[in-house]
């Protein structure tokens, strides 16, 4: 295995994850960024780097460059906001590991936040806000698809109906997820959750209902990257970053192309794989950007874990839950039943897992771990190999 | 009834939305290699910048679809559940637009051009072809 970087992940840290803290983004970040380096063993004030990511309705007033400030960092050497929506978390420790390997910084800060749950809100006014209002894409209004619910929803439907499937496929990813997220306590959700549970909840936007929705929370994930020999002397075991890439396919709204279900994975997959000799067969474990069920589905075809229209079988009869026979995927449910952070909920899952830190849910083999992302309509992905130190180091 | 929020046009869109206004559904054709397009300066297939304009035949097909069981506007707040999606024109082009009638909704299914407006502004909503307006 050949790795172009020369970056681990040496600190992770997070802030809120509940529907009830009331703290500022910025602030949850700046407490996250603090506990990544208190986990990492190093001062504060010897980060150089910073690279933060946002919601994609968020502007500066929710997490801006302020940050640099609030920590009292004076020298940093790198200073960045990454916008690519729910891909801007791979895309953060890209930038990271691309600095640490070229010596532009050692020790570089990446940070999510958000706040979307006020008190007295409900969580539908969270997630559905008009994000544009010019051009066609503002014509996603006019037919009352305000949410990520309802435009996901259009990828799954047209999913559901080219591969003649029918719900339970959904169902089984949120069931996995459930199962997942009854071991590790800081999930959003710990009931166990039946099918007879599943089909009984109500739609959102057909074909989703409630569990195909991701757990919304105020919070805030932070990771230090650094070399690898830096992360070696770390207070944690390293986290070895092996490979990146993004892909983005650009595809056009029209007759002959298939947005709804063209995924950028399919583009990084071929990067990420011929980077490092990898294959999909080497991956121990997926932690997929599940803000909805389809989404971790349409991931695992595009990186050639299965024909398209059959990745329902990583999940038959619990393969993919723990104990299961096959490959586990989201060990901490995901955004589903876990908690929803974008790009940075698999990230901080994967390092957990990576560390042989994962308690009850700790994977036999967690030594090569498939993270992804997603942002915008399938527009941003984003997938990044992570490692153990016991292997890889 | 309250309308939904009709964007406001931005320079690729400028013709799509005037036309709508006034009571036209149109696609631009590139001029060099006829590929259909809705809101574009310049093909991306040929790179060419001279469109032509044409009405469209106002027939299409589901490409999309999700009963909504939430409404986050006014607009559909009488509703529930209402139909939203992406329909592909007969041409090609595809476009998100309300999709009316009383279903049964399908990817695939034949649906045909109905008008909305308010206030002076136009957009296009698409029926389940056969099934009449009420």
């Amino acid at each position: 295995m050949k790795s172009r970087l020369d970056a681990a992940i040496a600190g992770l840290g997070t802030a809120g994850l509940t529907r009830t803290d009331t703290r500022s983004a910025a602030e949850m970040a700046r407490v996250a960024v603090i506990a990544a380096a208190t986990d990492a063993a190093i001062e504060t004030a010897s980060i150089d780097g910073l690279v933060l990511c946002r919601s994609g309705g968020a502007g500066d007033a929710v997490l801006g460059l302020d940050l640099q400030r609030a920590l009292g960092l004076r020298d940093l050497k790198l200073n960045r906001i990454t916008l690519c929506e729910g891909a801007s978390a791979l895309a953060a420790i890209q930038t990271a590991a691309l600095a640490v390997s070229t010596g532009m910084a050692n020790c570089v800060a990446c940070v999510f936040a958000d706040a979307p749950v006020t008190p007295g809100t409900q969580m539908r006014a969270a997630f559905g806000r008009q994000k544009t209002s010019t051009g066609m894409e503002g014509l996603r209004y006019t037919a009352g698809l305000f949410g990520g619910a309802a435009v996901n929803a259009l990828s799954a439907r047209r999913y559901l109906a080219i591969h003649d499937l029918d719900e339970r496929v959904l169902a089984d990813v949120a069931i996995t997820s459930r199962t997942w997220a009854t071991r590790n306590p800081e999930a959003s959700y710990r009931k166990p959750l039946t099918y007879e549970d599943y089909f009984a909840a109500r739609y959102i936007a057909e074909p989703f209902r409630l569990f195909d929705c991701a757990a919304p929370v105020n919070g805030a994930v932070a990771v230090i990257v650094t070399t690898r020999a830096r992360a070696a002397d770390g207070a944690q075991p390293a986290v070895p970053i092996l490979a990146y890439a993004e892909g983005h396919p650009g595809t056009p709204d029209r007759h002959g192309f298939d947005r709804a279900l063209t995924h950028g994975g399919v583009i990084a997959a071929r990067t990420i794989f011929g980077q490092t000799g990898l294959s999909s067969a080497d991956i121990d474990i997926c932690e997929l950007y599940d803000a909805f069920t389809i989404m971790p589905l349409l991931a695992l075809e595009a990186y050639g874990f299965y024909p398209a229209g059959e990745a329902i079988r990583a999940y038959a009869n619990g393969a993919a839950g723990p104990g299961g026979d096959g490959m586990p995927i989201n060990t901490g449910g995901g955004h589903l039943s876990g908690y929803y952070l974008q790009g940075m909920t698999p990230v901080a899952e994967a390092v957990v897992q990576a560390r042989g830190a994962a308690g009850e849910r700790q994977c036999a083999k967690a030594d090569t771990i498939l993270v992804t992302n997603e942002g915008g309509r399938l527009d941003y992905h984003a997938g990044m190999i992570l490692g153990s130190a016991a292997q890889w180091q | 009834m309250t309308a939904p929020p009709i964007p406001d046009a931005d320079p690729a869109s400028a013709h799509f939305f005037t036309a709508l206004d006034n009571g036209r559904l149109e696609i631009l054709r590139c001029r060099k290699c006829a590929t259909p397009h809705l809101a574009v300066q310049v093909c991306d297939v040929c790179g060419g910048a001279e469109m032509v304009p044409e009405t469209a035949s106002g027939t299409g097909s589901i490409y999309s679809f999700t009963l909504s069981h939430i409404a986050h506007h006014p607009a559909f707040a009488e509703q529930l559940p209402f139909c939203g999606g992406i329909v592909e024109l007969s041409e090609g082009p595809r476009l998100f637009a309300p999709l009316l009638g009383s279903g049964p909704f399908a990817v695939g299914a034949a649906v045909t051009f109905e008008r909305q407006a308010s206030d002076g502004r136009g957009y296009a909503a698409f029926r389940l072809t056969a099934q009449p307006a009420e």
